[in-house]
């Protein structure tokens, strides 16, 4: 049997106002949560693009000639994979390093157009077994003179450092960001249990003239996914204003240069936000689906 | 319509509630259950409507083995039986229009077919003039009405009373065994377990005794002891 709509309304809208402070509680914490979770999210990735997609591993660049040959390339390639000092490697052709060109200067589009991909330089990005300084300057001094090399770089130790620490401090975040997910799972569910605790005299009499077990437990499920969405449309709300904020103050300002360089893009802020809302109507839903499970048995 | 067939329940491992229980009961039958506390007459409705479930024996209700009944259809088969209490059970916020009401909401019956069936009902049990008031305003003798008209608005085959009389005094009773006896004769199965010498003794029906569990006495037209 179909169960009406209005019912379901009705008896999540009265659930929600008989318990305010609860489920203001269960609001507030799942709007904390997720906004500190779609805030983490966009600063990671505005740290990963500043970072120009740096590995916090790669610590020397060897750059070929523009003009250098498919053979030099192959042999520049075979000594490094032969080399006892290098761990890893990663060869950038033409297309590739394009792509990471237009993205480093997207703001000076009449630079970009002036360059022909053609003129730039092919690289690997070395991962050397060692994060001595030195020895990886006397590892790049042996490639320095084969036949096509143009330059050999090295990642600043400064700029790895910061980002070594800034995925350290990414990987602390995104836990407690689960943490903090969790717990409004588990106030979902003491708020939802409560609301049944309270109404047990009415669940009692459905059960009693033959009330459905969905007709029972909906009205309770549904109310544990509205707050958790309360909770998200208010989390992305925040996160919609720091992106805001964010922009204002920082992005193409004056300032320090380490937190103008940290941005995203519009497609970024989507993600967050459709993330943030969909997370937010699991776990009400998860929260509120064990409680009516549990304290709901038919 | 009702039939038990070496039905046993035991409570989490202490005395045994029902021993070995074969019993039938005819359609439109009017049965009192009698026996001291603990007795095991509320367990014997509780089996009915599957509140509880047998340890031993089968028990088939309107020609149904409820045992083997998915968890899913037990509200499909609590419709076809109402359910009255000494307690009431009215629900304390809800107007006595709104307790009878719930009953249909409940079940999830259309809106016109509700405001159809509550006055008709509260009319059978006497209680039109009330509708607007809440159970706390109410005599016990009316909040049991009330109940009664909760119990039987879905003109269910059986209606199980567990002790309706218990907390109402002898006049009072006789008035809510008369609105029994009304809905006896629809054709509705009643069974009630009862301390009530006097209404035992007045009515003459079918008298099932209960002691520690055990049928001791099943005898037609009966009295109390």
């Amino acid at each position: 049997m179909a169960i009406r709509l209005d019912y379901v309304v009705k008896e999540t809208g009265s659930n929600l106002v008989r318990n305010i402070t609860l489920t203001l509680a269960s609001v507030l914490t799942v709007a904390i949560a997720l906004a500190f979770v779609g805030v983490s999210h966009l600063i990671g990735v505005g740290i990963e693009g500043s970072f120009g997609g740096l590995q916090s591993d790669v610590r020397m660049f060897v750059y070929m000639n523009p003009t250098a040959s498919a053979e030099q390339i192959e042999s520049v390639r075979k000594a490094l994979e032969e080399s006892p000092q290098v761990d890893s490697i990663v060869f950038l052709d033409q297309t590739e390093t394009y792509k990471e060109f237009k993205r480093l200067f997207k703001d000076q589009p009449d630079f970009v157009e002036s360059i022909n991909p053609e003129e730039l330089p092919q690289s690997f990005r070395i991962k050397p077994k060692s994060t001595d300084t030195e020895v990886v300057s006397a590892v790049g001094k042996e490639f320095e003179d084969l036949p096509g090399v143009y330059k050999v770089e090295y990642a600043s130790k400064l700029a790895s450092d910061i980002k070594r620490s800034l995925d350290t401090l990414n990987g602390w975040i995104t836990k407690f960001g689960f943490a903090l997910i969790a717990v409004s799972v588990m106030l979902i569910f003491n708020t939802i249990r409560t609301a049944v605790f309270a109404r047990r005299r009415e669940i009692e009499v459905m059960r009693l003239v033959g009330a459905s077990n969905w007709f029972i437990r909906l009205p309770f499920i549904v109310e544990g996914m509205v707050q958790g969405l309360i909770g998200a449309i208010i989390a992305a709300g925040l996160t919609w204003s720091f992106d805001v904020l964010w922009h204002r103050n920082f992005v193409n300002q004056r300032g320090l240069d380490l937190l103008n360089n940290i941005t995203w893009e519009t497609g970024n802020l989507i993600f967050a936000v459709v993330m943030v809302l969909t997370v937010g109507a699991v776990a009400g839903a998860i929260g509120s689906g064990v409680a009516v499970g549990r304290y709901l048995r038919a | 319509m009702i039939k038990l067939e070496g039905v046993s329940k035991i409570y989490k491992g202490e005395h045994m509630a029902l021993r070995d229980a074969t019993v039938e009961i005819e359609k439109g039958e009017f049965v009192f259950l009698v026996g001291s506390s603990g007795s095991g007459k509320s367990t014997f409705l509780r089996l009915l409507n599957r509140s509880e479930t047998p340890e031993k024996g089968v028990i088939h209700v309107a020609g149904k083995d409820i045992g083997s009944l998915p968890s899913y259809r037990v509200p499909y088969l609590r419709r076809n039986i109402g359910t009255i209490f000494q307690d009431f059970k009215l629900l304390p916020n809800k107007t006595v229009y709104e307790n009878v009401a719930f009953a249909l909401e409940a079940i999830g019956r259309p809106k016109s077919a509700i405001r159809e069936a509550v006055p008709q009902i509260l009319d059978l049990v006497g209680l039109s003039k009330k509708e607007g008031s809440y159970p706390n305003e109410l005599s016990g003798g009316e909040q049991q009405r009330v109940s009664i008209a909760r119990a039987f608005i879905n003109r269910p085959l059986i209606l199980l009373a567990d002790e309706p009389t218990g907390n109402l005094d002898p006049a009072t009773s006789v008035g809510i065994m008369k609105l029994l006896d009304r809905i006896n004769r629809t054709g509705t199965t009643v069974v009630m377990a009862t301390h009530d010498r006097g209404i035992v003794d007045t009515m003459r029906r079918r008298v099932i005794e209960l002691d520690r569990g055990r049928i001791v006495r099943d005898q037609a037209r009966g009295v109390y002891e």
